[in-house]
């Protein structure tokens, strides 16, 4: 009896975890072979399933070959710069808009509110035609700011901040105010520390989110040397550039690595952040 | 004690006054903090649907920005083109996708959820794709479509298949191709969401179950569906917006193909910013616009009512 309940016990875990194994393969299978061709010195053997998982004669040749033949160091400078403003600035927004939503009580903040849900609705992609006339007339075309201006204000980070502002105790907000705290005061010295763990959540998030942005960049910037990495190497691996498909693949294995690397550290909030938006 | 009263009396006294003295100096402060947020929000996403809907009607030149009434010409135009239904029903066919993701990743969040060893590897591995450029995906699995790639061979050496498929040149399956790829895209978002519901859930429950002799298949369609409905919504909300809206896949896998793999989205995107026909591209996004809105409204009234 017990020991039927134990073989059952260890069938079940064992198809557990080879369900598991097996959608772990599916997820990542294409950047490991993307890796093992890039590690491969020698092509000879890309195509030949499943050989080519495994590097052939293992070597930094392609890696080396991607810093000389393609200008990866500006796309990597470019992505940096356009994360680090997206960031700030959906930050900044956020924080300021969250928190009259979620604790002051004013004439239609509820309106206000549901515009604001509303908007996830359209679709945004139909406002690239008119933003990029826009753009044209701000002359922010081939610009960083043009790239990630209309990133900033997003429902997302707005409905977040609003969610975690309102899990601050009101006696903290009440005592500034008898203390003589501006509301600017209170923001800035109460909700925003209180609220540092949401923030960095929505830090993060933001964070991916504009690395890895490539449409509207890919048509509001023009020239080569203002591309973010998701763009340039895209344009460089499908474009004329394309020579070797070895170091294509050492490429791609660059541009995923610095996500890759930042999502390990920081894996905790992806999940919190997350929790937060759900309730 | 009498001091403290008194510091309590004041101390409310000052709330009241300070929360009557400054009604409408809140609604100042209120609107100053959302004026960045709504301005931004007001240039490019407001304006663009009203400045969209002036295009659709317009013959407009991008080089010196002139605009000139067209009589409806755009949409007599859209209407009469396969092109652009077909791109509709591409669209329309997407939607497929949302419940096969949703259940794939109820499924796999119900997989990870425990405290077994390795649980944080499997959420991560089965979360890179979300985090990879689309761009970037999108090129490795070029390599995994091409006639001679990865799901080739696989067919082939499980005995599935004799011959080599281009698998996105094919115009009968590139479609699902990219319903492929998007699944591998997406459903990591989608696991976390659901993990986030399921971690709501007391574990009592499902231990009762057990006791009960309830087996895995019941408690799953018993126990776990009906208390991460909320979630499920929301996540179908979410994911149906996202098929409707499909352009970033052709744009990276196929540029389109002959016709066969358009979506409407990627329609706009093409006539906008390959043929340069701004008028036409804001008609055809109007269209989709009003077949969001819909989407959007049917939605929220079969879940209000379902709630």
């Amino acid at each position: 009896m017990a020991m039927g309940r134990n073989s059952r016990r260890i069938m079940g875990l064992t198809g557990h975890y080879a369900g598991l194994i097996a959608f772990a393969i599916f997820t990542a299978f294409p950047l490991w072979w993307a890796a093992s061709v890039g590690l491969s010195t020698n092509p000879e053997n890309m195509y030949s399933f499943p050989r080519s998982f495994w590097p052939t004669e293992p070597g930094l040749l392609w890696f080396a070959k991607v810093f000389t033949d393609m200008p990866f160091l500006t796309y990597l400078k470019n992505s940096t710069i356009m994360a680090v403003m997206t960031v700030v600035g959906v930050v900044i927004v956020s924080v300021l808009a969250g928190y009259p939503l979620a604790r002051l009580k004013f004439v239609g903040s509820k309106t206000i509110f549901v515009i604001i849900i509303l908007t996830m609705m359209l679709p945004s992609e139909v406002a690239m035609i008119p933003n990029f006339i826009t753009m044209k007339h701000l002359h922010l075309i081939n610009e960083y700011l043009g790239a990630t201006v209309i990133n900033f204000s997003a429902a997302f980070g707005i409905f977040l901040m609003k969610q975690a502002f309102e899990m601050v105790p009101q006696d903290l907000i009440d005592a500034a105010r008898v203390d003589g705290a501006t509301e600017m005061q209170i923001l800035w010295r109460i909700m925003v520390p209180v609220s540092a763990p949401s923030i960095a959540a929505l830090g993060i998030f933001t964070l991916v989110n504009a690395w890895n942005d490539y449409l509207w960049p890919s048509i509001i910037l023009t020239s080569r040397e203002k591309l973010p990495l998701a763009v340039g190497v895209f344009n460089d691996l499908t474009g004329p550039f394309a020579t070797s498909d070895s170091m294509v693949m050492a490429a791609i294995v660059m541009t995923v690595i610095p996500v890759l690397v930042f999502f390990a550290f920081t894996q905790r909030y992806f999940v919190s952040g997350m929790d937060g938006a759900v309730k | 004690m009498r001091f403290r009263t008194d510091l309590c009396n004041i101390k409310i006294k000052l709330q009241s006054s300070y929360a009557v003295k400054n009604t409408r100096s809140y609604a100042a402060i209120a609107y100053l903090f959302l004026a960045p947020a709504l301005i931004l929000m007001g240039v490019f996403t407001f304006w663009p649907v009203g400045f969209n809907t002036y295009l659709a009607f317009q013959d407009y030149s991008i080089a010196d920005g002139t605009a000139t009434w067209n009589n409806f010409a755009h949409f007599k135009y859209i209407f009469h083109e396969e092109l652009f239904w077909n791109a509709l029903k591409n669209s329309l066919l997407y939607l497929l996708i949302v419940p096969v993701i949703q259940l794939g990743a109820l499924v796999l969040a119900k997989l990870v959820n425990n405290k077994l060893p390795g649980m944080t590897f499997f959420r991560a591995t089965f979360y890179i794709p979300v985090i990879t450029s689309i761009s970037i995906a999108g090129v490795v699995w070029i390599y995994v479509y091409k006639y001679d790639g990865m799901l080739t061979w696989l067919l082939t050496s499980l005995g599935l298949l004799h011959e080599q498929i281009d698998w996105l040149g094919e115009p009968k399956i590139a479609l699902y191709m990219m319903m492929i790829f998007t699944f591998w895209k997406g459903i990591g978002y989608y696991m976390v969401l659901y993990l986030a519901g399921l971690q709501a859930i007391p574990s009592e429950v499902e231990e009762a179950a057990v006791l009960d002799g309830a087996n895995a298949w019941q408690r799953f369609w018993k126990i776990t569906v009906p208390m991460v409905k909320p979630t499920i919504l929301l996540c179908t909300l979410l994911s149906t917006i996202a098929a409707i809206k499909v352009m970033q896949e052709p744009i990276v896998l196929t540029k389109g193909g002959k016709g066969d793999t358009y979506t409407a989205l990627f329609y706009v995107y093409d006539q906008a910013f390959r043929n340069f026909n701004f008028g036409r591209a804001a008609a055809a996004g109007l269209v989709i616009t009003f077949f969001c809105v819909l989407l959007a409204i049917i939605q929220f009234r079969f879940f209000g009512e379902k709630k």
